[in-house]
């Protein structure tokens, strides 16, 4: 965004307001969502040709004549056909593999590692996100780098030291109000003409501030009466989707968002937390996930915007391998990401972990998941890992 | 903002802000700066979360030096006040959100709102959050125990805040184990609450860490536990010696830097958001503060100075210094479990501050998402229907003044909201545009979002 001299009368900064928006055209964005309960990454990318995936799991199992398959004895769950597409034309990267040493099998305490990054400092006070956000945030600048989406509390990944990062409800929560256009029309900047140097620069600010956020949701209003005339756009019917509709329509209306934050499972039932009558509900999520991704990445495809997005699923740990006597599984460690989108080396990546050299039960990582933070940090959205992640970690090769 | 002549010329000449003699010396209104609606309007933002009209006309006709005084010390009976919503307060403590709707409510109808200010201040000074506390009556407690203080003597005030379970148990400082002392605790102590940051080494925070140990949160009290506490020779801040917590306090207090960081803290808060002062200015007060740390003449000083008067509009309102001072100047009242969950929304979850360097604050409060928020917010609370109900009316505001007739009602708004601060084609539009029948409801949300309402 350019700074406004103090002097420059209104029209000028109208103009240069929408040469700045113009500008941000180029600015990568990631899309997070969190698969809340602990994601049985067995049943999602299924090892159907291993002996001891079957044993273990005599009823769970998902058989090879019902997998999605992908390559090295790996398929995708059935419910999933969306994503194997994406596989397909190569816009889904699966990292396998991915947890951290002595990871937790605590809810909250391993979830509370993945939104540090910092497994086991309890006293940590800010999210990997929030830091990735507050190092993006410009003073005198009034773009929100991040935003959370979802009916629950925002998660700890955002949680920032300065900025304000808004929790959106419902996507029509920021549309303006009428008083608020107005106040921008009524008082607009750059009616300070010969103000002294070193004045007070906040009345200009909140000039601006105003003038800014007003221009910028009247383009987001442009763009949902565009999306509303196409109907549903090709979402399907899912919250998860209508999220993502919205986080599209954010990303059209360039109102310098790099990072948004969804989520999967919480708020409810369960969600991914599979300890009994896994295989109904954990279908349901995954053809959720599915489907809405796709229709994600297919309607950015349609407004040329895909290759400035990556998505990133995470979850806060995986599950047993065997099941537990209640047709469900329990807490385990490490599971897979899914990458998806524009500018990604698709296919899989490392090895799928061993079931036979277990974890108390559960698959051990390879991967540790501070290293597909330190990819999408320093390769895709150019930020620098080391200041977020407080050490340097090898990115993975994902990046076109 | 154009400012008004009579508000450019009280600024004062910059070899006057170079002179902490006249910038601290209390500002006496004369033919160059005088006394206005629009500084008593200032005095009320800052000392108060903003005034109503009859608050204003008082202080007008006052002269500042009343003004002032009335404000530190109401005529008004506070202490039973207080102490009935002390009673509330505690009474709903077993809800999360029953903690921050009682102070919310209590910010709307305190007799002395400098208090809740300054408790406020405290709050945002001694940043603990209920996040990691998870207990909202440890946390009413805490806050309690600011607000007593708040205007006391800081030593006191400090050394009592390490003895609240809920501060232990929000710097990890649960148990202050001999054998492990609580490095981040003392840090806290060292970086946030007293010397600020790159006044001290790491060896000093393990010194100081030593000097705390014993001390234990058991059954919700903060304990002494003597054969937990390291009794060996520590080095602390330059001295050498067998100290425990009372010494580690009483070397934190000796340090100047303590002082003149409470001082800079008080000058962001009250003050000037837009420059940083100069050492110069903060070292005399500074000196005079740490004789005895006395708060209300600290404070007291600040809000009578030069400077304070020069501070004008260089600062931006919180989310709950805008909507509490919206609700004050109505005299109404709204929902408050409500109100804090929209504050939170907005930036400002009381109990919740982000870290332990509390707010930001400034223009981070600021955002693209966060101006229509306020907008929303502002509409909601005089809507007079939805979730805020009918109690906050700015007709029935303005007809108590006298001013009933549309255009008249319009203009007391304007004259309440801005005082004469505001671009003279703002105020033509505002009062020639619409039409007469236009709500006064719609007309007061609109004013709640020009850009100069944010300013405090």
């Amino acid at each position: 965004m350019l700074a406004f001299s103090p002097v420059a009368p209104g029209f000028l900064g109208r103009t240069a307001l929408a040469a700045a928006a113009q500008s941000q055209d180029r600015d990568s964005v990631l899309v997070v969502i969190q698969l809340s309960g602990g994601n049985d990454g067995l049943n999602t990318v299924v090892p159907y040709e291993d002996d001891a995936y079957h044993r273990n799991r005599p009823t769970l199992r998902l058989t090879s004549e019902r997998v999605l398959k992908l390559e090295s004895g790996l398929g995708l769950h059935p419910e999933m056909t969306a994503l194997l597409r994406l596989y397909r034309e190569g816009h889904l990267a699966i990292v396998q593999g991915v947890g951290y040493p002595d990871s937790n099998r605590d809810h909250e305490a391993a979830m509370r590692d993945w939104h540090t990054a910092r497994p086991g400092e309890t006293l940590t006070q800010t999210g990997w996100l929030g830091r990735a956000i507050d190092r993006a945030c410009k003073t005198g600048q009034t773009d929100v780098p991040g935003v959370f989406l979802g009916p629950i509390p925002s998660p700890f990944g955002l949680q920032t030291e300065e900025a304000i990062v808004p929790a959106i409800k419902s996507s029509d929560q920021w549309l303006p109000a009428g008083e608020w256009a107005a106040a921008s029309r009524l008082d607009p900047p750059g009616s300070t003409a010969g103000a002294p140097a070193g004045a007070n620069p906040l009345p200009e600010f909140l000039r601006r501030a105003t003038l800014d956020a007003s221009a910028g949701a009247a383009r987001l209003q442009a763009v949902r009466q565009g999306a509303a005339a196409r109907g549903t756009d090709g979402y399907p019917d899912f919250p998860l989707a209508r999220t993502l509709q919205s986080v599209a329509q954010f990303i059209r209306a360039d109102l310098g968002i790099r990072i948004f934050f969804a989520e999967l499972g919480g708020g409810g039932i369960g969600g991914f937390d599979t300890h009994a009558g896994q295989a109904a509900n954990h279908g349901a999520l995954l053809r959720e996930l599915s489907e809405s991704v796709a229709a994600f990445l297919e309607g950015l495809r349609r407004d040329r915007l895909l290759d400035r997005v990556w998505l990133m699923t995470f979850s806060e740990f995986g599950r047993t391998l065997s099941e537990n006597g209640r047709h469900g599984t329990d807490h385990g460690a490490a599971s897979p990401v899914f990458l998806a989108g524009g500018g990604l080396k698709g296919g899989l990546v490392g090895p799928h972990p061993s079931l036979t050299d277990l974890e108390a039960n559960a698959p051990k990582f390879h991967t540790d998941f501070r290293r597909v933070y330190a990819t999408v940090l320093d390769r895709w959205l150019g930020f620098d890992s080391l200041q977020v992640l407080g050490r340097k970690l090898s990115p993975l090769d994902l990046a076109v | 903002m154009q400012e008004p002549a009579q508000i450019g010329s009280r600024k004062a000449r910059p070899e006057d802000l170079d002179d902490p003699s006249w910038a601290w010396a209390p500002y006496r209104p004369d033919g160059r700066r005088p006394w206005s609606l629009e500084l008593a309007a200032h005095l009320y933002r800052r000392g108060a979360f903003g005034a109503n009209w009859g608050e204003l006309e008082h202080a007008l006709a006052d002269g500042p030096e009343l003004a002032v005084s009335k404000l530190l010390r109401p005529k008004a009976d506070v202490a039973p006040f207080n102490r009935a919503y002390d009673a509330y307060e505690k009474a709903a403590a077993g809800s999360a959100d029953g903690v921050p709707a009682w102070w919310l409510r209590r910010l709307l109808e305190t007799p002395h709102p400098v208090l809740e200010q300054m408790t406020l201040f405290w709050h945002n000074h001694f940043a603990i959050t209920n996040a990691r506390v998870k207990n909202p009556a440890m946390m009413c407690r805490y806050l309690q125990l600011l607000r007593r203080n708040a205007l006391g003597r800081f030593d006191a005030l400090l050394e009592s805040v390490l003895d609240e379970p809920a501060v232990l148990i929000c710097l990890g400082a649960r148990a202050n184990r001999k054998a492990r002392p609580c490095l981040d605790g003392a840090r806290a102590l060292m970086e946030q609450w007293t010397l600020g940051p790159g006044r001290f080494s790491e060896p000093d925070v393990q010194g100081a860490a030593r000097a705390w140990t014993g001390w234990f949160v058991s059954q919700d009290e903060a304990h002494y536990i003597p054969r937990e506490h390291d009794s060996g020779a520590k080095k602390l801040l330059g001295r050498e010696g067998d100290f425990d917590r009372k010494d580690l306090l009483r070397l934190l207090l000796e340090q100047p830097a303590t002082a003149q960081l409470l001082v800079r803290k008080l000058y962001r808060w009250f003050v000037s958001e837009t420059v940083s002062p100069p050492d110069a200015l903060v070292a005399p007060l500074a000196a005079d503060f740490a004789k005895d740390f006395d708060l209300a003449r600290l404070l007291e000083t600040v809000l009578r100075s030069n400077l304070f008067f020069c501070g004008y509009r260089q600062k931006i309102k919180s989310p709950v210094q805008f909507a509490v001072g919206l609700v004050r100047a109505l005299e109404g009242t709204v929902g408050t479990v409500r109100l804090a969950s929209d504050l939170a929304d907005l930036g400002q979850d009381l109990f919740q501050p982000p870290t332990l360097k509390g707010w930001a604050g400034g223009q981070c409060w600021i955002n693209r998402f966060m101006l229509p928020g306020r907008a929303k917010l502002a509409e909601e609370l005089l809507a007079g229907s939805g979730p805020y109900g009918a109690k906050l009316d700015p007709a029935a505001t303005a007809s108590k003044y006298g001013q009933s007739a549309p255009g008249a009602a319009r203009r007391f708004l304007v004259q309440l909201f801005f005082q004469g601060d505001l671009p003279e084609e703002t105020r033509q539009a505002l009062l020639n545009g619409g039409s007469a029948s236009d709500s006064l409801r719609g007309f007061g949300g609109l004013l709640a979002a020009l850009p100069e309402w944010h300013l405090a």
